[in-house]
């Protein structure tokens, strides 16, 4: 078997964090722990008054050995096939130029890699549980700042 | 566009015609429709996919005139490919996702719609698209419009009401599965086929009843005899013998997630009671993952409308390592071969062959390179293989494979379908001048995401330009002139009985050429890139009209995104081969119509 293969793969980021065997994937009949609901920073609130959400800790957060796994996992779950080789975009959104839709904290981040979001999206929690999510998250979050696109200009300095 | 008392007299013999081709004659779909009646009733207007029209008032010698006289916004900014259609006094426009319909009342001033109809369309459909939400157009039969919806569906819609007569779900997206070709409809068949070639789909086509919508046949593209229906005794593939040869050719059943999809064109001969029609790339990318010559995956297919029967089938690339679809048009022409009137099928591949077959046996006559390519020498025209360059093979063990001609893009896309004109005996095509880098990597079949494993970085073909319209000669496998341009072309082409050719560039420029020269009469800056077809029709006024839609999108969306603006959450890079483009062009839909 392929050490690139998901299941081999997994087993690999399981090795890592063999404390939190949640997340084995996709065999695994063990149900993974659902998030609660998370109150985005990017939402307005009516009347100012933020409405209640839990909140959601990446346990990996900024660890850099985890982020290379997730890279490793960007690829073998096919992520790239829609975000495009280091995430720069292709049918999906450019993630490295790190302005979002739905969000860039880790829990946003989270929430949309776990249960999808319109457009396309798929949900990935069921096949890749709470630590294989955050394990991407985690790469996600690691990715090197792209440079500037907002300005883009054909006139000789 | 003022109405007199003539052009009233031309609108009832139009509409006139138009019952005739309808309903009127108790379930008989459209005939083909006549060369000069000035109507454009299917995708490319005749059942040959010829794209050429009787029409002479807009002529070689006049066309210098040719300006813009009328526009309209869709509403819709991805890829504007396929066309509009003409029947009687309206124009049927259908729109990239959310697939709105529009009806254009051509009798009165600034044609106003008629009525539109916007379906409900899954968005979830947008992200399982490979290549833009594009759809390629409508067809008209029995006084109904039918088409494809991205996300799965084929819809009838009253031609005169605009009311939905039956939607019947084709294609599962949780596999990958959209539908973004335009559909036939022969006798009482609606044939279709769904994309996915790069989500590891099971690849179709299926024949629907035109009455009801309800599905009547289903025929895989690549698998078991049965699921192929194949006859055991009606099926003669003119290079393969045996039986299973869809299944044989994989390792294990590779072939369940093989790809073959079917988003181009198809074509149908009445005479020979075939319908053609090309299939998609294989699954994975990785060839090496599926070892074999996978067939029958970018090939064309010929069977029989009404039940699905496959009669014979001939691959282009077997063992495809470059991702070469043969989902371009397969446009049928009588021409003279070596001396011989023969019942030709030209095809224009991915792969950089330009090939004329035998349409009744699927035997190749000529196969000739149109644009530059390395990945094989040539077609050898006894096996019907091609004399493969070894070191141009892809996968896994060969690493970055560099300088492949043409790209994956193909020499051209098999979305810019090309014209035939019986008068100049040529063909017209856009092409793409690219080559590329070729990195396989391994890749999982996990359902509903992509499964590719490629990285293929584009670079300039020989010459520096990077793309063309061209005029052909598919009898002797000739190139007769060329018209080079700055961007890759991606238009589908036009040609009329005035001996005037229509075309597209990316940049936005909308031309007329001379048909038998190349010289360009006329060109005008349209709105955005063009990837989407020209048509001509007569209008309810008496004259002859060019309509074309505006909107860069198609696989141009995706590799050089910096031509979108809108969604300021997802900025792109230039694409390094094509830097410039969005100095020239950005998203936007609108149709062109263009007059004396």
């Amino acid at each position: 078997m392929n050490a690139r293969t998901p299941v081999g793969l997994l087993l690999a980021v399981l090795a890592l964090s063999a404390c939190q065997q949640r997340a084995l994937l996709p065999a695994s009949n063990a149900a993974p722990l659902l998030p609660p609901a998370v109150a985005y920073e990017a939402h307005e609130a009516a009347g100012g008054r933020v409405p209640p959400g839990g909140t959601l800790r990446n346990p990996h957060q900024g660890d850099p050995a985890v982020a290379a796994n997730g890279a490793l996992l960007f690829t073998t779950m096919n992520c790239d096939g829609c975000h495009g080789p280091d995430a720069s975009g292709s049918v999906g959104p450019n993630l490295a130029v790190r302005r979002w839709r739905y969000g860039g904290a880790d829990a946003e981040v989270y929430m949309s890699i776990f249960y999808g979001r319109p457009k396309g999206m798929p949900a990935f929690g069921g096949a890749l549980g709470e630590e294989g999510v955050w394990t991407l998250v985690t790469y996600i979050r690691s990715l090197p700042k792209v440079d500037n696109l907002a300005t883009e200009s054909w006139e000789k300095p | 566009m003022r109405l007199t008392l003539v052009s009233v007299g031309i609108v009832f013999a139009l509409m006139a015609l138009g019952a005739g081709a309808g309903p009127a004659h108790g379930g008989t779909p459209v005939a083909a429709p006549t060369s000069d009646d000035g109507q454009w009733q299917m995708p490319a207007r005749d059942y040959a996919a010829s794209r050429y029209s009787g029409l002479a008032d807009i002529n070689s010698r006049n066309a210098t005139g040719l300006h813009p006289v009328w526009t309209f916004s869709t509403g819709v900014l991805a890829g504007h490919e396929g066309q509009p259609l003409v029947v009687g006094d309206t124009m049927y426009v259908v729109t990239p996702w959310p697939n709105v319909l529009y009806a254009f009342d051509l009798t009165k001033e600034g044609y106003p719609l008629r009525w539109k109809y916007r379906p409900d369309v899954s968005s979830n459909a947008i992200g399982v698209s490979c290549c833009d939400t594009v759809n390629r157009g409508a067809f008209y039969a029995d006084g109904r419009i039918i088409y494809n919806l991205l996300d799965g569906h084929t819809v009838a819609v009253d031609a005169k009401t605009g009311r939905e007569l039956w939607k019947t779900q084709i294609a599962d997206l949780g596999s990958g599965e959209t539908v973004t070709m335009a559909p036939l409809v022969v006798k009482d068949r609606v044939i279709v086929g769904a994309s996915g070639g790069e989500f590891g789909i099971y690849g179709w086509t299926k024949g629907l009843d035109l009455k009801t919508g309800a599905v009547v046949w289903t025929a895989r593209n690549i698998g078991p005899d049965a699921d192929m229906l194949v006859s055991p005794t009606g099926f003669r593939p003119p290079y393969d013998s045996g039986s299973d040869i869809g299944a044989r050719g994989w390792p294990d059943d590779a072939w369940r997630t093989g790809g073959a999809p079917v988003w181009g064109w198809i074509s149908y001969d009445p005479d020979l009671g075939l319908i053609y029609y090309g299939t998609g790339n294989a699954a994975p990318y990785n060839a090496e993952q599926r070892p074999g010559d996978n067939k029958w995956t970018a090939s064309v297919l010929a069977r029989r409308p009404e039940d699905g029967t496959l009669v014979w089938a001939y691959q282009f690339t077997p063992h495809d390592n470059w991702d070469f679809d043969a989902t371009g048009a397969m446009v049928l022409a009588d021409l003279v071969v070596s001396g011989k009137p023969t019942k030709a099928l030209v095809h224009f591949d991915k792969n950089g062959f330009a090939y004329t077959l035998d349409r009744a046996t699927g035997r190749l006559l000529v196969a000739e390179p149109f644009v530059a390519v390395n990945w094989a020498k040539s077609i050898d025209l006894k096996t019907g293989r091609p004399v493969i360059d070894p070191g141009k093979q892809t996968g896994l063990s060969h690493g970055t494979v560099k300088g492949i001609c043409p790209s994956l893009e193909g020499g051209v896309s098999p979305s810019s379908p090309p014209a035939y004109s019986p008068r100049t005996h040529l063909f017209y095509t856009s092409t793409n001048n690219l080559c590329m880098d070729y990195s396989a990597t391994h890749t999982t079949y996990l359902k509903g995401t992509p499964f590719m494993g490629i990285n293929s970085p584009y670079v300039a073909g020989p010459g520096g330009y990077l793309g063309s319209f061209m005029a052909w000669d598919a009898a002797t496998g000739k190139k007769v002139w060329e018209n080079k341009e700055e961007f890759p072309n991606w238009s589908g082409a036009l040609v009329t009985a005035g001996d005037v050719a229509f075309y597209g560039t990316l940049d936005g420029w909308f031309k007329s050429i001379d048909a038998r020269t190349g010289k360009v009469l006329s060109r005008f800056k349209v709105g955005s890139g063009v990837v989407g077809n020209p048509i001509t029709f007569r209008a309810p006024d008496g004259k002859q009209y060019v309509a074309v839609y505006a909107g860069i999108g198609g696989d141009w969306l995706l590799l050089a995104g910096d031509v979108r603006s809108d969604d300021p959450t997802d900025l792109r890079a230039p694409a390094d081969y094509v830097k410039d483009i969005a100095r020239h062009t950005s998203g936007g839909g609108m149709i062109w119509i263009f007059g004396l």
